[in-house]
């Protein structure tokens, strides 16, 4: 009988990061969770170190829209945060706002390199997505939006409090700068036919959204002071004048009725009551916007079904039976109600916020049985050939980020078509894996942090006008934020083929991430990992990276920061993490790193090679470490270049600054 | 595993300031195990000396390889020299010698080899083995007293003991650890055996061993 040497121990299955190109590819849970796939973990170490131009680049990679996102996407991504149970989640959305708000967006050279010509109608996330994207390959683009402005709902749909025109305009002037051609006010199907665009393109995108408000076929909904939500919406967006009664009804759930609520609020009516058939658990708004909404003072009203718009010459209110439950054993809606249970809300103007549908009839596609247009999931195809369909309008409502993703589909599946390229349709199609949740022993050693809160109007002074409630990060609070990210996935990789198999990682790594393999092999769990750099910092044989960290990266930023330096240039490597840095004297370039174990021996004195008077090590300080166990080696570190300068007689040139008395300090950046 | 450590910086500098082209060569065996001969070592150690011909303005060129074992000349064939002028190798003795064997340029030493030890704990090692050539290492319980006892006494301890400890104050006394092992493993009787002066010629009688004609020196 052979002689069991090589026995593997329990955690074979857990090698993530193997170095096999078949594995499946591992996305930390925020980023899964997108549907788009951000790099979350990527920008927000970017962030964490202040470098928001780098976050808004890794963003735009998928996402054309950060200032919107940032403001108002409904954030999966957070809900999978591995924070979740320890403290409170990364505010990923808020963080992608910081970006935008403080990184300059990139400066594009529009150079159509390719005679294909492709329309998109309708100008809302999807659309938008399908220009950036196309418009980035090369393709002429053309958009096409039937009213004056671009934007879609973005614009017309959400109110100001909530997304500003301004940051709208933000992200669709660079999508534009990418040189695509607009036409607005350009109704297709009337202004100009489906065929007729057919003949001018090789290829038309339909992301045309849900236009049309559903209303409810009760008595009284043709009264005057009976209003649909998006026309109501609409109108507000446009600044036009609107005449509501200072009592409101809102009917609906959902988070259009929550704006429409609030819109009304902030035109005047100073008693506003919603009315939805969910209970408080059902509702389909999010949590936080029927809370925020219960703030501004408006009134919610659960399981209650509108029975009559009660009115003479106008509206005096709305009568409602009780709803005894919405949904069917099937989950189908197929509400139920309680007759005799009768109430009326007094009202001088009601505004449904019933659901939406599409308003495409007139463009010629095949449609589905609700109106919508019915495409191919894989493809986005329409009955048409080169006629393609994306977001809402066939989907039904969805999220902003879903239309977005939906963008991303029918582009790839232009390019395919047109260029004969599947590798983007192929990539969309690729599956990923995630981690799962913080292994105890890591839970036991983190130290709980709770989110940094965002400045915002208070909701008293918010109800006076649209101006935007939340007022966004600074910079030193996004990068507060983003230092509490665990950096799933961007932690420790192996290479095999140059491991010593030393077990150094072993003996440094605070969490026991890496583990051992009888025959000397090591893997790294990577749930166990928060990308603090320990391991790779102390490998002999260079064997071990973290994703977005490189030596080379590292000297590329040294390089920059050193641009135009004189002989009296002093190079500090600044701890993200620090709260108030020393102030040094004479000309001192900062370069923030999330941890100074970033900064390896070699690359400072290759900065000090490469002319800097001096280089300083500052903010390593106990009260503000992220990695506890890292200071300890970064003070070592510290040491020996101490002592090989020393040995060269250039102990002058290296200095390590601590934390120092307040008013003696300046700010992060 | 061979235990190296870094010489002292200006030892290195010295050494290599005739030349103007050195590659520095580390080992990825022991002296990488060591902390001391990896990449990481050679990329650290190839920007220290730039810096410091930079600030002496020699002009002298630094580059850095890693072979997987210096001591081994099929590793060694790899080694691409083209036109170097001197080897500054970051590895064990073995290694140093085994290139200046096969290479036409000197081959400064930039390590020294300190033992045959085992590791602690992170960046920690203990002598072990001396490699003396007769392991005396059964009849003591695994403590090596060539190695371990300053003196290298193979009857112990000596009148210098004091609660334990060496009289050099570093370390504590081998035999001691000897005496307190063999009674932990019932053979206190063993401690009162005394050790024949060991034959130490059979490390110098012939640098050269063959395993084809093991026994044959002996």
């Amino acid at each position: 009988m052979p002689i069991a040497v090589n026995t593997m121990d329990t955690h074979e299955d857990n090698n993530y990061f193997d170095e096999n190109p078949d594995s499946t590819r591992v996305y930390s849970p925020c980023r899964l969770r997108c549907p788009v796939h951000v790099d979350v973990p990527g920008y927000v170490t970017a962030i964490a170190e202040g470098r928001f131009t780098d976050a808004l680049e890794i963003i735009l990679d998928r996402n054309p829209l950060p200032a919107v996102c940032g403001r108002i996407c409904l954030r999966p991504c957070e809900d999978g945060c591995r924070r979740c149970n320890l403290d409170d989640p990364l505010a990923i959305a808020a963080l992608k706002r910081s970006a935008a708000d403080f990184g300059a967006y990139p400066i594009e050279r529009p150079d159509a390199i390719r005679r294909e010509k492709v329309a998109v109608v309708g100008s809302g996330p999807a659309g938008l997505t399908v220009a950036y994207d196309l418009a980035k390959f090369g393709f002429k683009v053309t958009l096409f939006e039937d009213k004056p402005k671009l934007g879609g709902m973005l614009r017309y749909g959400i109110p100001n409090y909530r997304l500003p025109d301004s940051a709208l305009d933000k992200d669709i002037d660079y999508i534009l700068s990418l040189g695509i051609e607009v036409k607005t006010d350009v109704r297709v199907g009337t202004d100009i036919t489906l065929d007729e665009l057919r003949e001018q393109y090789n290829a038309v995108v339909i992301t045309a959204g849900l236009q049309a408000s559903r209303a409810l076929p009760i008595p009284g909904a043709d009264f005057g002071q009976v209003l649909a939500a998006l026309p109501f919406l609409e109108a507000a967006a446009s600044r036009e004048p609107i005449a509501i009664g200072k009592r409101v009804v809102v009917v609906g759930g959902g988070n259009v009725a929550m704006d429409v609520a609030r819109t009304a609020r902030r035109l005047g009516a100073t008693d506003v009551t919603l009315v939805c058939l969910e209970s408080p658990e059902e509702m389909p708004a999010s949590e936080h916007e029927v809370e925020e909404a219960q703030l501004e003072g408006i009134t919610v009203n659960c399981s209650w079904g509108p029975r009559e718009v009660v009115g003479n010459v106008g509206v005096v209110g709305l009568k409602v039976a009780r709803c005894l439950s919405v949904f069917d054993a099937d989950k189908r809606f197929a509400p139920t109600f309680d007759e005799r249970e009768i109430k009326q809300f007094a009202a001088d103007t009601v505004i449904f916020a019933t659901g939406q549908g599409a308003d495409v009839g007139d463009i010629g596609v095949e449609l589905t049985p609700r109106g919508g247009i019915k495409a191919d999931p894989d493809t986005l195809h329409t009955s048409i050939e080169d006629v393609y369909a994306a977001g809402d309008v066939v989907s039904g409502p969805t999220k902003v980020i879903d239309a977005i993703a939906a963008g991303h589909r029918a582009s790839a599946s232009v390019i395919r078509d047109l260029a004969g390229d599947a590798s983007l349709l192929d990539d969309l199609n690729e599956e990923a894996t995630t981690l799962g949740e913080v292994p105890e022993l890591m839970q036991t050693k983190l130290e709980p942090r709770r989110r940094v809160q965002m400045e915002r109007l208070e909701f008293y002074d918010a109800v006076r006008s649209f101006d935007e409630i939340e007022v966004g990060y600074t910079e030193y609070e996004a990068a507060r934020e983003a230092q509490r990210c665990l950096g799933c996935t961007t932690g420790a990789r192996l290479s095999r083929e140059k491991c010593a198999s030393c077990l150094t990682c072993i003996r440094v790594c605070p969490h026991q991430a890496p583990h051992m393999r009888m025959g000397g092999f090591l893997y790294f769990d990577p749930e166990a990992c928060i990308a603090c750099g320990a391991c790779a910092s102390q490998c002999p044989a260079q064997a071990i990276t973290l994703e977005g960290h490189s030596e080379e990266e590292m000297s590329r930023r040294v390089e920059i920061a050193l641009a135009d330096a004189g002989p009296e240039t002093i190079l500090s490597f600044a701890c993200a993490g620090t709260t108030e840095l020393p102030y040094v004297r004479g000309d001192v370039r900062t370069l923030t790193v999330s941890c100074l174990l970033r900064a390896s021996e070699r690359l400072v004195l290759e900065t000090l090679e490469s002319g800097a008077k001096r280089v300083i090590f500052a903010g390593c300080a106990e009260s503000t470490c992220r990695y506890p166990y890292a200071r300890q080696l970064v003070h070592t570190r510290a040491d020996k270049i101490r002592a090989a300068l020393t040995e060269l007689g250039m102990q002058d040139r290296f200095e390590v600054v601590g934390e120092v008395e307040e008013e003696d300090t300046v700010h992060l950046r | 595993m061979i235990v190296v450590r870094q010489k002292p910086l200006k030892e290195i500098v010295k050494a290599v300031a005739p030349y103007r082209r050195i590659l520095l060569v580390g080992c990825n065996t022991c002296a990488a195990v060591s902390l001391a001969g990896g990449e990481l070592e050679v990329d650290t150690l190839v920007q220290t000396l730039r810096l410091a011909s930079s600030q002496e303005g020699t002009g002298s060129v630094f580059e850095g390889a890693v072979l997987q074992r210096q001591c081994e000349p099929e590793f060694i064939e790899k080694l691409e020299i083209d036109d170097c002028d001197a080897l500054l190798s970051l590895g064990c003795g073995a290694g140093v010698a085994l290139l200046a064997d096969n290479v036409d340029i000197p081959v400064i030493p930039a390590l020294d080899t300190m033992f045959i030890g085992s590791a602690k704990g992170l960046a920690s090692w203990r002598a072990e083995c001396s490699a003396c050539g007769s392991c005396v290492l059964g009849e003591t319980a695994g403590i090596c007293p060539i190695t371990r006892c300053a003196k290298g006494i193979l009857n112990g301890p000596c009148g210098g003991v004091n609660d334990g400890m060496c009289e050099l104050g570093d370390r504590e006394c081998a035999w001691v650890l000897i005496h307190d092992r063999l009674a932990k493993l019932h053979r206190e009787d063993e401690f009162e055996t005394t050790h024949e002066p060991k034959d130490y010629s059979v490390k110098t009688k012939n640098p050269e061993w063959d395993a084809h004609a093991r026994g044959g020196d002996r």
